[in-house]
């Protein structure tokens, strides 16, 4: 049948039954359940218009009972489950997850997952920043913003085969078509490569230790000071954790100075880039930080342009300069724009599937959380383990959830 | 003294400042803004000159120049010929499911949600407030956590691994951030006029359809935007919830790109990833403004 002979059937069936639901059901009620006359019609309607409301909602209700919170619980108890060989299952206690724990691959998985949770959401939101704050002050600037939040249109799997494009490896004696190839091809050793492998790296690394390390404290200090609130006991401890994530970073940080200066390059040789080990994650998050930097451009944009002129007026009366300008008047007053966009990237982040499945599927020590569940559940049909790594999923993104829906009902009260 | 000041200040010099072209911020804010524009559309561009060369002239190296002789073979080749496993139909295929999987489940999330949106928002009921919370709940959890048992759901009913499963559950998992999006809308529309309807007698779906629907256009271009990107883009439940014969477009992509016979033909790769995204792109560049705050809703959703 023809694809759009189909797809209007579907809608037409889809909208009738909606609507000859909500219309029967209000039928019911009026004329059958509370009718509106006799001696208690008045009492009737008020009752009928406390019942309406429900009728709307059910079939939304059914719908999320069935597809979201049962699946959930579902999720969880086949967690603790394994299969029975004649079909069926058994509660194992926590057996899977015991499994799970043996294996190499999910430790890989969880390291990467970290690794991606602080590069990512800190590249795409320190980019967006960046780019907000630089094209507001130019005419082309709105040109280069729509550009840069184009990727966010792409799919993950489009912007992957893009990237694959970029990292693509030939033969040493062919031409290299792979856009990092030819590049890497025209460092020869000389004071160029010097510069652009060793010496820029190490800055690069040095300035997001000291960012790291500067916001960490920011956050840290109140713990300490008795002049400061530091809210509650759960809040200084988010604040001293945070404070423990960035001194391991700093630790991270100086073995990666070590290597960048220690290693042997191999100049004129093009490299598989997808193949080397380690670095390799950080090929795979490029591609992400591509799509995401758009979102966090446009959010921090926004939130840029609601500061208040006055605040940035009466500091350059002051005469502070563009960066104290930047640093200590307009960042301070968009801090909390910040916050949601970096929680929102790190789910993002925590969900990442899509580009390690279409570029290494988890190869040469690529393996993420996400892509480990789907490998368990539908390639190995292991569900006990799977379930467990989609369990462990939810648990590390539930801090975040809990925040965000606390925040938005805030928000929407 | 205050009669010197006074007079340096009238006499001083007058007019425009004078802006140095090649300042120190300037050189800088230039250079920072050209890396980062590589960076950005470095990409893009090697994709569409890719997508336009042979593969004798790909071979040549010169990834970034334009093509000498335009071809428009490898897109041809991508969106009828490219192969996946058996067959050798292309993305053709592709996207009519894409298109099957899209139209009804747009339609039917963004219809229910409305409903419910209106219906949370202006005829408030005890325990509207849970729901509203599970709402929420609903559209910040991970499918991940979902996936498994709702393939045994959809096995149950049946409908695993048709187009009507996919539906169902783009429908579903649409909902709660659409149900959000239109209460979040429809609080903004003055409560007195629901009220002015309602004393002038109209029903539940009276004051719906006359007085919300009109009203709230905007939005539902957002929500339209939101769902056409979020489901189109999709690769999970794409590549979980169907079979091979019924990939929607994302997933064939990925297939014709990692399908390993024969030699890589870069063009018709990314002639398939431009064809993949083109109805995104167009919807982007037809909407402007509303794709923004479309994406910036849709971003949270689990």
């Amino acid at each position: 049948m023809n694809p759009a002979v189909q797809a209007l059937i579907t809608i037409a069936l889809g909208v009738s039954g909606c609507v000859g639901y909500f219309y029967f059901s209000n039928l019911v009620l009026d004329k059958f359940i509370f009718p509106a006359r006799g001696t208690n019609a008045g009492r009737n309607i008020n009752r009928a218009n406390m019942v309406r409301p429900w009728l709307f909602l059910l079939p939304a209700l059914l719908a999320l009972g069935f597809y979201l919170a049962y699946p959930v619980f579902e999720t969880f108890r086949l967690s603790l489950s394994e299969r029975l060989p004649g079909g069926g299952s058994r509660f194992v206690g926590l057996k899977n997850y015991d499994r799970m724990l043996d294996e190499p691959k999910f430790w890989e998985a969880i390291k990467n997952n970290m690794l991606w949770l602080v590069v990512v959401p800190a590249a795409s939101t320190a980019l967006g920043l960046l780019v907000a704050q630089l094209t507001d002050r130019i005419r082309w600037g709105s040109i280069a913003k729509s550009m840069i939040f184009m990727p966010m249109a792409i799919s993950f799997v489009g912007a992957s085969v893009i990237f694959k494009l970029i990292y693509d490896t030939r033969p040493v004696d062919q031409d290299q078509i792979g856009v990092l190839n030819a590049l890497w091809l025209k460092f020869d050793g000389g004071w160029g490569s010097t510069l652009m492998l060793r010496i820029v790296p190490v800055v690069l690394i040095v300035i997001f230790v000291v960012a790291a390390l500067w916001f960490a404290w920011s956050l840290v200090r109140p713990v300490f000071s008795s002049r400061e609130k530091s809210g509650g006991v759960l809040l200084s401890a988010v604040r001293l954790s945070i404070g423990v994530v960035a001194l391991w970073l700093t630790w991270v940080s100086v073995g990666g100075i070590q290597s960048v200066l220690g290693t042997e390059l191999t100049y004129g040789a093009p490299a598989t880039w997808l193949t080397i080990k380690f670095y390799n994650n950080f090929f795979l998050m490029v591609v992400l930080v591509w799509i995401q930097t758009g979102f966090a451009m446009v959010i921090l944009s926004a939130a840029l342009r609601g500061i208040p002129e006055e605040t940035i007026e009466a500091a350059i009366v002051d005469g502070a300069n563009p960066f104290q300008i930047f640093f200590k008047i307009k960042v301070p007053q968009i801090m909390g724009t910040i916050l949601v966009v970096w929680t929102t990237i790190t789910i993002t982040v925590l969900k990442v599937f899509d580009i390690v499945f279409a570029m290494t599927n988890g190869q040469w020590e690529t393996q993420v959380l996400a892509n480990y569940m789907y490998d368990k559940l539908f390639r190995a049909f292991d569900w006990g383990v799977g379930s467990a790594a989609a369990m462990v999923i939810m648990l590390l993104v539930s801090p975040i959830l809990v925040w965000n829906v606390y925040n938005a009902r805030k928000e929407m009260k | 003294m205050a009669d010197t000041t006074t007079n340096t200040a009238l006499s001083g010099p007058r007019g425009p400042k004078p802006r140095k072209r090649l300042s120190r911020g300037n050189i800088i804010l230039y250079s920072t803004l050209f890396v980062v524009c590589v960076y950005y559309i470095l990409p893009l561009w090697v994709m569409v000159m890719t997508s336009l060369k042979g593969m004798p002239e790909i071979r040549m190296g010169n990834i970034f120049a334009p093509p000498v002789d335009i071809e428009f073979q490898p897109w041809v080749k991508a969106w009828a010929e490219a192969c996946t496993g058996l067959n050798c139909d292309g993305l053709s295929r592709g996207f009519g499911n894409s298109v099957r999987i899209l139209i009804p489940s747009v339609i039917l999330s963004i219809a229910v949600a409305s409903v419910n949106g209106y219906a949370l928002i202006n005829w408030r009921f005890k325990g509207s407030d849970v729901f509203f919370t599970i709402l929420i709940f609903g559209s910040f959890i991970p499918y991940q956590v979902m996936l498994y048992p709702i393939v045994i759901l959809l096995r149950e009913a049946g409908i695993y691994g048709t187009l009507w499963g996919l539906v169902l559950v783009h429908t579903v998992f649409g909902m709660p951030i659409l149900t959000l999006l239109f209460r979040n809308y429809f609080s903004s529309i003055p409560e007195e006029l629901f009220k002015a309807a309602r004393v002038d007698g109209a029903g539940f779906w009276g004051i719906y359809f006359r007085i919300m629907l009109p009203m709230s256009l905007p939005i539902f271009v957002v929500a339209i935007i939101l769902q056409v990107t979020g489901i189109w883009n999709d690769f999970l439940f794409g590549v979980v919830f169907t079979k091979p014969d019924l990939y929607p477009m994302t997933v064939q992509l990925n297939n014709i790109v990692n399908s390993v016979q024969g030699v890589k033909e870069y063009n018709v790769n990314m002639a398939a990833t431009l064809l993949t995204g083109l109805v995104p792109l167009i919807v982007y560049f037809v909407s402007g403004k509303l794709f923004v705050r479309g994406i910036a809703a849709g971003a949270v959703k689990g």
